[in-house]
């Protein structure tokens, strides 16, 4: 009886822990969803009340208009979509041609080169920036998409993922194929590539989503208002509107939309996707 | 013959496999080694941006600035950036590990498995947004007549109290610490959950039977086992709070304080590119780069030392 008691107690108390937590990750959420609704007025108002009590257009308008009515936002909201999506795109490519170079072929020097690569995992972007800074200046690429994209071209992860991945894919496969007369990139386009889906949803997901979440290689990049990139758009629209709360939630909800469609309707890769780091124990 | 032969397909073999790794050879080059090692060297140049006259040879000169022990009680000295980096790690790391980790547990023993889903999702949910649109939610958050105030003074009984979220330097630091904290909880919670579901589970049916209650099976078999997964994710932990960069941008650049909350790679950001010092913002990252490396070295170190057998 006595351990019955104490067994409800701790269940409740799991319970309790569970739903602190729950409020607390998903409050600020539906602040910025329901605060992009509402008058400056109500959201400062103490006690906070949750429903709109008008739905206020105007933020919404306010967000994509930017500081100078330029109708800047849907500029930055392409150009972030652009670097994003180029950036998920040649990471899947380049990193399956290596993972699969590495994975399915002998040649001399293989192991030191998997190793060059996975000890470039140590080195921080923030630790390297200065000297790509310089290099872009060299280059005479800055204030452009190349410049945006160029250091993000590929990711010692993604290229680990995609070894790790293909290591055990069966060889039998590619060897039948060979027979048949079809070519190494026919093989690698054609049988490799397809059945590696599940992988590249993971790796197309965690790319597209560093380069949205990215703000600091834009800020040494992107000089000209055309050529920012969404956080960018955010940082300085809060910084003019700081006294515009309802318009500054509207513009970080607009902002959101894409990677919340992402992540509704791809949520497997998602939650997946991150457990794939795991695998870096092994 | 027929061996040789075989060995020419071989060696066509190689050659493709070779080829296949080009991309990547010549990416990292020069986009990870060539970086690293141009760091190294700018860093002993005072080296300015603007400047067209060829950067004068410091040595160490450099390095002594950084560490140099009468800057320290400048505000915005380097010394001073590498304890609000600390502090921030130390602070988000420590909650973050300890709840992620009790959380997944729980979590993992729920029976209900839509209930196991949906969790994973609420709590991953933060994670989706940028570090910006997260700033920028906590910054209203933070208002002194916003909800932050609200909570706090109803959770501690003090009505009509300012917590000067953003203003007082502790408050400023705990604020980006809740920031980041509320946007990783989610992602640590799964790698957890993931970590406990390689615990096979007859290992606890074996001790339920030994009379092991479920304190017992957490101390004795969950943490043992999971050691590894607790290793990796605090390391990875803390190398991401020691990246921090948006979050303090962010609070900065509207209006708060930037001393308590002048990290390494803010600081490496100011220095390098908007005073154009590029040789002493180089020194900066170096041993930002150097911090890290040991971080993972050690990572590396007790997870293979750890091996666990089943």
């Amino acid at each position: 009886m006595q351990t019955f008691k104490r067994q409800t107690v701790m269940q409740w108390l799991v319970y309790l822990v569970l739903a602190i937590m729950l409020v607390f990750t998903l409050t600020p959420i539906l602040f910025m969803i329901s605060a992009s609704m509402m008058d400056r007025n109500q959201i400062l108002r103490m006690p906070f009340s949750w429903i709109p009590e008008t739905f206020k257009q105007a933020n919404f308008v306010k967000a994509v208009q930017g500081n100078d009515q330029s109708y800047i936002f849907i500029r930055n909201i392409s150009n972030s979509l652009i670097v994003s999506i180029t950036v998920a795109i040649t990471t899947v490519l380049i990193a399956s041609l290596t993972g699969y170079g590495l994975a399915k072929f002998r040649f001399r020097g293989q192991n030191i080169i998997f190793i060059m690569i996975m000890a470039t995992m140590m080195i921080p972007f923030e630790a390297i920036m200065i000297p790509l800074y310089m290099v872009v200046t060299k280059l005479h690429i800055q204030n452009t998409y190349t410049g945006l994209i160029l250091p993000f071209l590929v990711s010692a992860f993604g290229v680990f993922q995609m070894r790790q991945y293909l290591t055990t894919f069966p060889t039998e496969f590619l060897d039948a194929a060979r027979v048949d007369g079809m070519g190494e990139i026919g093989i690698y386009w054609r049988i490799v590539l397809p059945n590696c889906k599940p992988v590249i949803a993971t790796l197309a997901i965690l790319s597209f989503r560093n380069q949205w979440d990215n703000l600091l290689w834009p800020l040494l990049v992107s000089q000209t208002e055309k050529m920012k990139t969404i956080p960018q758009y955010i940082s300085s629209f809060a910084l003019e509107r700081s006294t515009d709360e309802g318009a500054m939630m509207a513009a970080a909800l607009l902002a959101s939309i894409p990677m919340f469609l992402l992540f509704i309707s791809l949520t497997k890769y998602f939650i997946g996707g991150s457990a794939v780091y795991e695998s870096r124990k092994g | 013959m027929a061996r040789r032969e075989y060995r020419g397909i071989e060696k066509k073999q190689a050659r493709w496999g070779f080829a296949f790794v080009i991309p990547s050879m010549l990416f990292f080059s020069l986009f990870s080694f060539y970086p690293i090692i141009n760091a190294f060297y700018t860093s002993f140049f005072d080296k300015r941006a603007l400047s067209k006259a060829p950067p004068k040879f410091l040595g160490l000169g450099n390095y002594i600035r950084l560490f140099d022990p009468a800057r320290a009680a400048s505000e915005l000295s380097f010394l001073n950036s590498l304890r609000a980096t600390l502090v921030f790690t130390l602070g988000t790391f420590i909650p973050l590990l300890i709840l992620s980790l009790l959380v997944a547990v729980f979590i993992s023993n729920l029976g209900n498995n839509k209930a196991k889903k949906f969790f994973q999702i609420a709590y991953y949910s933060p994670a989706i947004l940028s570090s910006v649109v997260a700033a920028t939610i906590w910054m209203i958050i933070f208002d002194p007549r916003g909800l932050g105030n609200q909570w706090v003074n109803f959770l501690m009984h003090t009505p009509g109290i300012d917590h000067k979220w953003l203003v007082d330097p502790v408050m400023e630091q705990v604020s980006t610490m809740v920031i980041y904290f509320w946007k990783y909880i989610g992602y640590f919670v799964i790698l957890f959950i993931t970590g406990l579901a390689t615990i096979p589970p007859t290992l606890y049916e074996a001790a339920t039977i030994d009379g092991a209650n479920k304190n017992q099976t957490f101390w004795r078999i969950t943490l043992p086992l999971l050691k590894p997964t607790v290793v990796l994710v605090s390391v990875m932990a803390m190398l991401q709070c020691l990246k921090t960069f948006s979050t303090q941008y962010m609070l900065y650049t509207n209006g708060a304080p930037r001393a308590p909350i002048n990290v390494i790679t803010f600081n490496i950001y100011v220095t390098g590119i908007q005073q154009q010092y590029l040789g002493r913002a180089s020194a900066m990252s170096v041993v930002l780069f150097v911090l890290m490396l040991v971080l993972t070295l050690l990572q590396f170190k007790t997870t293979n030392s750890e091996q666990t057998e089943y």
